[in-house]
């Protein structure tokens, strides 16, 4: 078995600053044979799955409305239940929320926060309203535009995951060196599908349930 | 063959209310003004996290899980038969701050067979995907022989692993992502 050795994001400064420089060291089998963590969560409110009013009775914020929905399988194609999903995107002209989003000209939008949760459902099934989100630049001095896409986060169940979704047909998924690092071969898997012009199918396989160490 | 969805960064935009308001991050206490208590003794483990360049890493997210003070996890497969506590869960979610800095309150983990009183850390920040290591304590007994220790073969290596007492309830450790000093990092995929 040969060490995993993290890839790193070609022009992305955090990146090259971060990542490990040494192969992940392969755990003891004495070690291996236990459980990811299986945290008891607080409740989520169903409400918080809509992301499009920030509360009921608000405005709806701008751009189109979207559903996101799937299921979330595990490596045996068992549903991944109660599993608890955050979600966050950029609003429709490409701005985050966050504080930190400063250098962004694109304007906030007062009806869109961008975050919301949701829990799968006995069949492994989540369902999410959001904003389809706009692209924006991640690096002026090199033109390095991010393509729309939202971002996931797994917790519960048995497994962790975090991970972005993009759009199908967006011609800057393939100059995206984020998307980029993912192996050619996989990268249908980070894609969503368009069953209705409104609606976005993303499924995920999650690897790792129950095999991580103690 | 299965094929799994890749990972990814959590980027620079990562909510800080799911980190600061949505998950518990005080495992040493129920809640304020309680007089139930988690079992065993309450720690506090504090350091930060620095990049290649020596340089804080703000706004990173490590997740806690550990056993509790008999060394039972709160899991459907712990079957070790230890009791668990009601009053603790075993998972916390904190965040650094500008400085990259971290402290996490709990209680000392339980040992649980040849492994050392130990946490378990998942890691994730802007530029990096999941990163997974584990923290044991100084002065435990059960280091010497704990498999997850005794896998890292160079001991400079394998006390980037440690945490330092720096007080009677107080231990520090930072963590190096890359370069000089570079803490291990474990691939939790590999089977
Ligand atoms: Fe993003």
């Amino acid at each position: 078995m040969t060490n995993r050795v993290l890839p790193v994001v070609h022009n992305d400064r955090e990146s090259e600053a971060r990542t490990p420089s040494q192969p992940l060291l392969i755990l003891p089998s004495e070690a291996r044979d236990a459980f990811d963590p299986m945290p008891v969560l607080p409740p989520v409110s169903p409400r918080e799955a809509d992301l499009t009013r920030i509360a009921p009775g608000r405005p709806r914020a701008s751009g189109d409305a979207i559903v996101v929905t799937g299921r979330i399988l595990d490596e045996d194609r068992r549903p991944v239940r109660r599993s608890v999903l955050e979600i966050w995107n950029a609003n429709t002209r490409g701005r985050y929320s966050h504080i930190r989003d400063l250098a962004n000209p694109a304007p906030l939008d007062p009806n869109f926060y961008g975050f919301g949760r949701a829990t799968t459902d006995d069949d492994g099934v989540y369902r999410i309203r959001t904003i389809k989100p706009g692209p924006y630049i991640a690096r002026t001095d090199i033109g390095w535009w991010r393509p729309p896409h939202v971002h996931f986060s797994l917790l519960g169940g048995g497994v962790r995951l975090v991970t972005q979704m993009y759009f199908p047909n967006e011609p800057l998924n393939e100059k995206d060196y984020i998307h980029m690092t993912v192996p050619a071969d996989e990268r249908s898997r980070t894609i969503a599908s368009a069953v209705q012009p409104d609606v976005f199918q993303f499924d995920l396989v999650v690897r790792g349930r129950f095999q991580n160490f103690v | 063959m299965t094929i799994f969805t890749p990972e990814a960064t959590l980027g620079p935009f990562y909510p800080g209310v799911f980190a600061l308001e949505q998950m518990p991050h005080d495992l040493s206490r129920v809640t304020p003004i309680l007089a139930h208590r988690p079992q065993g003794r309450p720690i506090r483990v504090s350091g930060r996290f620095l990049d290649a360049l020596g340089m804080p890493v703000p706004s990173l997210i490590v997740e806690f899980w550990q056993a509790n003070a008999h060394g039972r996890y709160r899991h459907p497969l712990d079957q070790s038969g230890r009791p668990l506590d009601p009053q603790f869960d075993g998972f916390a979610r904190v965040r650094t701050d500008d400085d990259g800095a971290y402290t996490f309150a709990t209680i000392m983990p339980g040992a649980r067979g040849a492994r050392a009183p130990h946490l378990r850390l998942t890691i994730f920040a802007s530029g990096i995907d999941r990163l997974v290591t584990q923290i044991f304590f100084d002065e435990e007994p059960l280091n010497e022989t704990d498999p997850v220790l005794c896998a890292v073969k160079d001991p400079d290596v394998r006390r980037r692993l440690v945490a330092k007492k720096t007080g009677d309830a107080e231990f520090t450790l930072d963590i190096v992502m890359r370069g000089h000093n570079e803490t291990p990092f474990f691939d939790d995929w590999a089977r």
